[in-house]
């Protein structure tokens, strides 16, 4: 939430063009934030996100995967539509910057490799069952026998502890458990009867990830001040019911419940709706400011619509009133909407930005590509596909980190792309042994 | 003895206000920064004023509302008036002991000040420094301002969101006030061990809005390189992974899956509905079998395509089956034989019903001032070391003006005294509550 906090910023001054007063990227020349720290990733859907978070940020991430790669590569859309474990686009996205190897984790030699990486490993994030890895002899108490500065993270669905520890689960039963879904929908005007929806793009994972991410953040700055490492049991359940705005402060007030309505802060009333149709197809999300209007901010409003001239009265000196604007609300809701359907979605968005007013174009992928301020930013990343030829454009970070660089320093690892580089580079392992464990089924 | 926390000696100083930066700041106090949140009560925190969240019986004011409350736990709160030169000037001394700064004030707002990040630099060269802006302070639209439902139209969140044919249904809530939080800590908290690896502060530029676009990856991977056009028929597919009738495409919630909705469950009311989702075949057989082999469930639902093909009347079927029974009996049994599902849980049912988050302590009595006796959310994670600690509840405004001020800045107490009488510390125009008062004894 950014208002100026009365002292408005240059507001109806129109835009400055690029401007960039504010951060630029550390050079890439330089190390990112997390250089010098070694991650071993043991996830899947659940906890990939996490081990991007760190990777673009410069940590030595090796993801280890199940001999033929890990489960996720299975997800779509892929590349040019051609299904195949190396095309999958959801797991290029959620694993860049990454590099990987291939191990059975069910075998004693897979397990003794598990072992030797994690012996000089700062983090290991992990997302199977929970108690599996313990089961397989790889607990933390093992892992970090000769090494008590490791980190270990597991990110599972509920937890190591608790009556629904051992639950199954997905995107969609995590967001119905975690309240997402209990606090999105529609407005009967919109859709009457309608259910509880989960919002689109796998966003418990999401959630999930964000505070593992903090916890392992959290535990390398203890770990900095003293030297220890620890382990670390992070829900997706938790996080999830952690995210739904005022959801609980409400009810542990008032005892009242939010209600289900169209793309707008938490309220437990039917608050007035704020997402209008503009005259292109589009719709424009106005917040709530579009019913919050003091005379000052009418005036601005029926000055723009009367250079269209379809401000009907609201130019008239009655409208400088509060009382008039608030018993008049449904008038000035219908002016702004009729104004909405004579514009288009873009003129609408910056027409009300340009007067201070927080509002937001409802884009699709289809308007996000080639977006000026985010050109400005540098947010789309070219990434290279070597064994293709080809070159992607991938999103970028959220934030510019002027002292160390985010970057994608490589596209997602191949299935065992890196087994020669880090079996055989690091821990030495000769030819001979590399056959054994690929015939073994190891790697 | 209670454990260490792990953020131990870690000095933040909180510009932040509304939610999503109190929100980021909310988790460093709670992993053991020292947090001092700094406001001015002329310029009130809206949640301080939130409307929805005041309980009955408790006096309407600026410390009485459950919102503040929980985005706000944890901290230290001081009232200066950073617009007289005496306030600036102690602001500035607080940043030279201090690690972190945060801020989600529009763009160009805190350079006005003199405390951009050159400034800052200045007063303590190591200072990490995160701004919280809608846009970002690069970029054209630096100065365009959002909030949470704005921020996640705009970054195409909201797009993904609902059901075909109709609006866009986006997020019942400001998603991006809380993630947009998140993201203030995840950038302090990495700057912070760059910090330790480097002793070098930096200035990170957060864009609430763009924190939105990078959580649509394979949305935006599909269309930067298959082309796959963002506005097509039978999307967003409501809570299924493929729309009936729809082209067979991956619509970015993990593998196409059948039945994979919410359901009505008895007695069905608001919240009464559960979700399952079978992701394989297999799944969907040990659904069947829960069900009673009914005869609907015939060999054309033996395979996806074959669900994806009858799924409105394999939907209304396994709904007739649903509506026979709870949510929560629904979950449980679907669990015990192996099927991914979970009921619709509201605020209530998180609170009340949810026997994980009970066994888990999810919600963690304190104290409050005003409220008596509150619940806060706990950290939604276990550190075995050092945990996340919820240590006190939020400030009442200006409630340490005299700890922060005479113990850790200096100001001695008739300086202090002076600056409640011209403004400095509190606004002349406005009497003061009892507590100040009694501070100031």
């Amino acid at each position: 939430m950014t208002s100026a906090n009365g002292n408005q910023s240059n507001g109806s001054s129109g835009q400055d063009g690029v401007d960039i007063g504010g951060a630029r990227s550390a050079d890439l020349s330089l190390p990112g934030a997390l250089d010098g720290l070694r991650v071993l990733e043991i996830c899947d859907e659940k906890g990939q996100f996490c081990g991007k978070l760190m990777a673009d940020n410069g940590a030595d991430l090796i993801k280890i995967e199940p001999p033929g790669g890990e489960s996720c590569r299975s997800f779509g859309p892929f590349l040019d539509d051609i299904p195949h474990r190396e095309r999958s686009l959801s797991f290029w996205h959620y694993n860049t910057s990454k590099r990987g190897i291939t191990l059975n984790l069910e075998t004693k030699q897979g397990q003794d490799i598990l072992k030797q990486l994690a012996s000089n490993a700062d983090i290991v994030l992990e997302s199977r069952k929970p108690g599996y890895l313990e089961s397989l002899g790889l607990g933390y108490d093992v892992l970090s026998a000769d090494n008590p500065g490791l980190i270990m993270c597991s990110l599972t669905p509920y937890g190591q502890t608790g009556p629904w520890r051992d639950y199954v689960s997905s995107d969609i039963t995590q967001m119905a458990g975690g309240g997402q879904m209990a606090s999105s929908g529609y407005d009967e005007i919109d859709v009457p009867n309608a259910p509880p929806i989960a919002p689109g793009g796998g966003n418990a994972w999401h959630i999930g990830a964000h505070y593992a991410y903090i916890g392992l953040m959290a535990a390398l700055y203890y770990r900095f001040l003293t030297g220890e490492g620890q382990y670390i049991d992070a829900s997706i359940h938790e996080a999830c019911a952690l995210t739904t705005e005022g959801a609980i402060a409400i009810y542990l007030s008032t005892g009242d419940v939010v209600q289900r309505h169209t793309g707008r802060h938490a309220a437990p009333d039917m608050s007035p709706a704020i997402q209008f149709p503009t005259g292109d197809g589009g719709w424009l999300n106005t917040t709530r400011s579009g019913t919050n209007l003091t005379p000052q901010r009418l005036k601005l409003l029926a000055d723009w619509f009367d250079q269209s001239g379809m401000a009907e009265d609201l130019t008239d000196e009655r409208y400088q009133d509060p009382e008039v604007i608030a018993s008049e609300n449904d008038h000035i809701v219908s002016v702004m909407k009729n104004f909405f359907m004579n514009s288009t979605l873009m003129d609408a968005f910056h027409g009300g930005q340009q007067r201070d007013f927080p509002w937001g174009a409802i884009r699709s992928m289809d308007e996000l590509v080639g977006d000026d301020h985010l050109t400005d930013r540098e947010f789309f990343k070219e990434v290279e596909h070597p064994e293709l030829g080809r070159t992607f454009t991938y999103p970028g970070p959220a934030m510019l980190y002027n002292g160390s660089p985010w970057r994608i320093s490589r596209r997602a690892p191949l299935i065992g792309e890196h087994n020669s580089e880090i079996l055989q580079g690091e821990l030495g392992l000769t030819n001979s042994k590399m056959l054994l464990l690929a015939e073994g089924g190891i790697i | 003895m209670p454990l260490p926390t792990p953020l131990q000696g870690i000095r933040v100083v909180d510009f932040t206000w509304v939610r999503a930066g109190p929100w980021a700041a909310r988790w460093m106090g709670t992993l053991g920064a020292e947090v001092i949140k700094v406001e001015w009560p002329l310029n009130l925190d809206t949640l301080r004023q939130n409307r929805f969240t005041v309980p009955p019986g408790v006096e309407p004011g600026p410390n009485s509302t459950g919102q503040f409350a929980d985005t706000n736990a944890n901290k230290r709160g001081i009232s200066v008036n950073t617009r007289t030169e005496e306030g600036l000037e102690l602001v500035k001394r607080l940043i030279s002991v201090s690690d972190v700064v945060i801020e989600n004030f529009s763009s160009r707002i805190m350079q006005r000040w003199g405390l951009g990040y050159e400034q800052l630099k200045k007063i303590r060269p190591d200072i990490i420094y995160v701004s919280m802006a809608g846009f970002g302070h690069t970029g054209r639209y630096h100065w365009y301002g959002t909030m949470g439902p704005a921020a996640q139209a705009l970054s195409g969140l909201t797009h993904l969101s609902g059901l075909p044919g109709e609006p866009p249904a986006g997020w019942g809530w400001s998603y991006l006030d809380d993630t947009g939080g998140m993201y203030g800590a995840i950038s302090a908290l990495t700057a912070l061990r760059h910090r330790s690896a480097t002793g070098k502060g930096q200035h990170v530029d957060l864009s609430q809005m763009i924190t939105g676009i990078t959580l649509t990856g394979p949305a935006l991977l599909d269309k930067t390189i298959n082309g796959r056009k963002g506005r097509r028929e039978g999307f967003p597919p409501g809570n299924r992974t493929v729309w009936p009738g729809a082209e067979v495409v991956n619509n970015y919630r993990g593998p196409i899956a059948a039945p994979h909705n919410a359901y009505r469950t008895a007695p069905g009311g608001y919240n009464d509905w559960a979700t399952i989702a079978c992701l394989t075949d297999d799944e969907w057989h040990g659904l069947v079998k829960l069900m009673g082999s009914p005869g609907w469930a015939d060999d054309r639902f033996d395979t996806i395509d074959g669900r994806l093909d009858h799924q409105e009347e394999m939907d209304e079927q396994i709904e007739a089956w649903t509506k026979t029974m709870g949510k929560y009996e629904l979950t449980e049994k679907c669990q015990s034989a192996g099927i991914r599902a979970m009921a619709v849980q509201s605020s209530q049912d998180r609170v009340d019903n949810d026997p994980q988050l009970r066994h888990r302590d999810m919600y963690v009595p304190m104290d409050h001032p005003m409220l008596g006796p509150w619940k806060f959310q706990n950290a939604p994670f276990k550190m075995s070391k050092s945990p996340a600690r919820m240590s006190s509840p939020p400030p009442m405004i200006g409630q340490h003006n005299r700890d922060v001020l005479e113990d850790l800045l200096g100001v001695s107490h008739e300086d202090l005294l002076d600056g409640y009488e011209n403004g400095v510390f509190w606004p002349s125009t406005m009497d003061r509550y009892p507590y100040i008062e009694e501070a100031l004894r």
